[in-house]
């Protein structure tokens, strides 16, 4: 098992070396590579990175050697603030929460899995890079969480949301394992990438993983060097109404993707309600549904209180994709959602092309499927 | 409870005259505030944005706040006569609950048809929940009372018991439908239209609510005698010659119509069908047409300024019930230590 994640976790820095290298040579024009000559830049590429790592020291772990290797046993310190030790690398895997889920699955963890979070049908990430998951016995959710069932699948390391806390301690008193996450901003969600790339000994996948957004990020850091910074009204899922106040982590994808949030002023930390004449007052030149709104584009468009918007007197409405999984959530794959909105609200800067391509790159090298052809 | 009389005194007037000072005081406060900066001479100026707010936001908000409250608080008031009892409000026969779950499946069924890709006409977005909620709550008063005409002793008892079985049906069924949604977004929603709130009122939507509720407290007032009857003993009433069972029903049904047009645009409003009645008898001290009438107007005085609190007090809206229960949860309180059970 380790052998396998070792070759496959060399594959996947030549992966991300190439689509780094991929994404400053597109640009230009640059033909394709020779495949030899791209082993031996991986060869070079890993070996760099594995020292660049081994300098690195992981800020919420203690007990590894490097960050490529976890050394057992290992105490790391999770989002709620406890310290978790753990005797030997897991072999059985529980998650409740979709965003460890996806990252299990980004993280090359799939087979591990015992048991996932409820409505895992609804996730279609799932469906498309592990399907396998879907017939997984149900934990529940953070409103019913099923301890019984998941004590009874014997897990090495059960991964839960902060919110279910009082279940960890229960499963903690049963001498489980349990690592408590919060991923509700960029920030956290690359800690708890760490936290549990360290826990299951996969902190090289997980480096690629967050190599690959910290790529993205510089990318349209640089290409949003003295763009102006339309303002974005973002609409929330169930209710037009609702939007993302500053602490939320939609408006710092907004912030990379080189928009203002108009809701700035705002410092609710979850879907805050405003009314339609404060929309008018900002008056916004876009506005971004989020992907799993219960509303369609059409629907803003004809909705006879937003007349006068300059987002709907232009046709600057659009909606997030949610093909494989809603980028404007923390989930691995939320650096995407910046990618699309910057493609949304800079076409001069981002061809259509480029950000496709920065999609499916991600899809084909973390969780082995082609985005778009499905 | 003192008998029901039709004699609306001077001091009652006074009353009802101030009150409607009042009201037409914060309307006019209500139409001048809000996060859109509306002036004077923009709107003389025929300024077409600013004309567009004040009339298709501002102007239907104030109205569903002065209608909604007003009708709130006559409904209160007819149920407090009709039951003998202060405590008495629209929960009674279970038309809140009924509300709120057929809003909770007017939510979880927008969320599921959106993400399937279809979309029934009238019965998306918005107007689909305000549908289902007014459905929901009509539902529900029409199973309340069709189970308390099975009691063939026709008291009022039975109608107060059918409405305690429906309220708790509807309030499983409301669990259930909790328990489906999805906590990111659906539980939210539910959760959010429960709290009650004025935001996202507009012109575009209110008009068939307003005009059936408005058609409702016509005929209450209209009805204002047989409510007095109701308001006596049952053998009096029917010794008068008046049809009590179906004469209740009739009335009940008619309140409950004016709560659900109101209920079903804005989500629940707590204690405004509550304090309302009780504050006109404490100020009137009597129980009479025209407390009801100033019963109404003080329903709308406490909806209209409960909704300039929640959209002034924060950067972002407020549920309108968080200031109505502020005002109304002590005054309840005050109640019951001076222990006026029979007011």
């Amino acid at each position: 098992m380790k052998r396998r994640k070792r070759i496959l976790s060399a594959l996947l820095a030549l992966a991300v070396a190439l689509s780094l290298a991929a994404c400053g040579t597109n640009a230009e024009g640059t033909a394709a590579q020779d495949p030899e000559a791209v082993l031996q830049e991986s060869d070079a590429a890993v070996s760099e990175e594995e020292t660049q790592e081994a300098k690195e020291e992981q800020p919420s772990s203690a007990g590894t050697e490097s960050a490529e290797e976890t050394v057992y046993p290992v105490t790391v310190t999770d989002q709620a603030g406890r310290e978790v030790t753990i005797e030997e690398e897991p072999q059985k895997l529980v998650s409740g929460y979709y965003i460890s889920t996806s990252l299990l699955i980004a993280l090359g963890l799939e087979e591990d899995l015992a048991g996932i979070e409820a409505k895992a049908d609804t996730r279609p990430i799932y469906e498309l890079s592990a399907p396998q998951l879907l017939s997984l016995p149900s934990v529940g959710s953070a409103k019913e969480f099923d301890l019984e069932g998941c004590a009874a699948l014997e897990p090495d390391l059960v991964i839960l949301p902060l919110k279910l806390q009082s279940a960890a301690e229960t499963l903690e008193g049963l001498d489980i394992d349990v690592l408590l996450i919060n991923p509700e901003d960029q920030e956290l969600l690359e800690e708890t990438i760490g936290l549990i790339g360290t826990a299951t000994n996969t902190m090289d996948r997980a480096q690629a993983l967050l190599d690959f957004s910290r790529g993205q990020e510089e990318r349209l850091e640089r290409a949003l060097a003295g763009a102006e910074r339309p303002s974005v009204y973002l609409a929330g899922n169930s209710d037009f109404l609702s939007t993302a106040g500053d602490a939320m982590y939609q408006s710092d994808l907004i912030r990379l993707a080189g928009g203002e949030n108009a809701a700035a002023g705002i410092e609710d930390a979850y879907w805050a309600e405003v009314s339609y004449e404060q929309i008018l007052a900002w008056n916004p030149d876009y506005i971004l549904l989020a992907s799993d709104a219960s509303y369609t584009v059409e629907d803003v468009l004809a909705d006879p209180n937003l007349a006068g918007v300059a987002a709907v007197e232009n046709g600057n409405v659009h909606r997030m994709p949610g093909d494989a999984e809603a980028w404007d959530s923390p989930v691995p794959g939320g650096i995407l959602g910046a990618v699309w909105y910057f493609c949304v609200l800079h076409p001069e800067a981002c061809p259509e092309a480029e950000g496709e391509a920065a999609i499916r790159e991600f899809y084909e090298t973390f969780y082995g499927f082609s985005y778009g052809e499905n | 409870m003192k008998p029901f009389t039709v004699f609306p005194m001077g001091k009652t007037k006074l009353l009802c005259a101030a009150g409607a000072v009042l009201l037409t005081v914060l309307a006019v406060a209500g139409l001048f505030t809000g996060k859109y900066p509306l002036t004077p001479e923009g709107l003389l100026a025929g300024d077409e944005m600013q004309l567009r707010v004040f009339m298709t936001l501002r102007v239907s908000r104030t109205l569903v706040g002065a209608v909604g409250g007003f009708a709130l608080g006559t409904a209160g008031f007819v149920y407090q006569t009709v039951f003998h009892n202060p405590l008495a409000s629209p929960d009674v026969i279970g038309v809140s609950s009924g509300a709120s779950a057929g809003a909770a499946v007017g939510i979880l069924w927008n969320v599921r048809t959106a993400r399937s890709g279809w979309r029934p006409l009238l019965l998306t977005g918005a107007a689909g929940v305000t549908a289902c909620s007014f459905a929901g709550a009509l539902a529900a008063v029409c199973l309340a009372l069709a189970l308390s005409s099975l009691d063939r002793s026709r008291k009022r008892g039975s109608i107060v018991l059918a409405g305690i079985a429906v309220h708790s049906l509807a309030q499983t069924a409301l669990l259930c439908l909790k328990l489906l949604a999805d906590p990111e977004r659906e539980l939210a929603s539910i959760e959010y239209w429960i709290m009650g709130s004025l935001n996202g009122i507009s012109g575009y939507s209110i008009g068939g609510n307003l005009c059936l509720c408005a058609a409702c407290l016509v005929l209450l007032f209209l009805l204002h005698r047989q409510v007095l009857l109701l308001s006596a003993e049952e053998g009096e009433a029917r010794m008068l010659g008046v049809s009590v069972g179906r004469l209740r029903l009739f009335v009940l049904l008619t309140a409950t119509l004016a709560v659900a047009c109101v209920v079903s645009l804005t989500g629940l409003i707590s204690f405004v069908g509550l304090l309302a009645p009780h504050a006109a008898r404490l100020l009137t001290g009597r129980n009479d047409s025209g407390t009801m009438f100033l019963g109404g107007i003080l329903g709308g005085v406490l909806l209209i300024g409960a909704d300039l609190l929640a959209r002034t007090a924060s950067a972002v809206e407020l549920p309108v019930s968080v200031f109505t229960s502020l005002l109304g949860a002590p005054f309840l309180i005050f109640l019951i230590v001076r222990g006026r059970g029979e007011t």
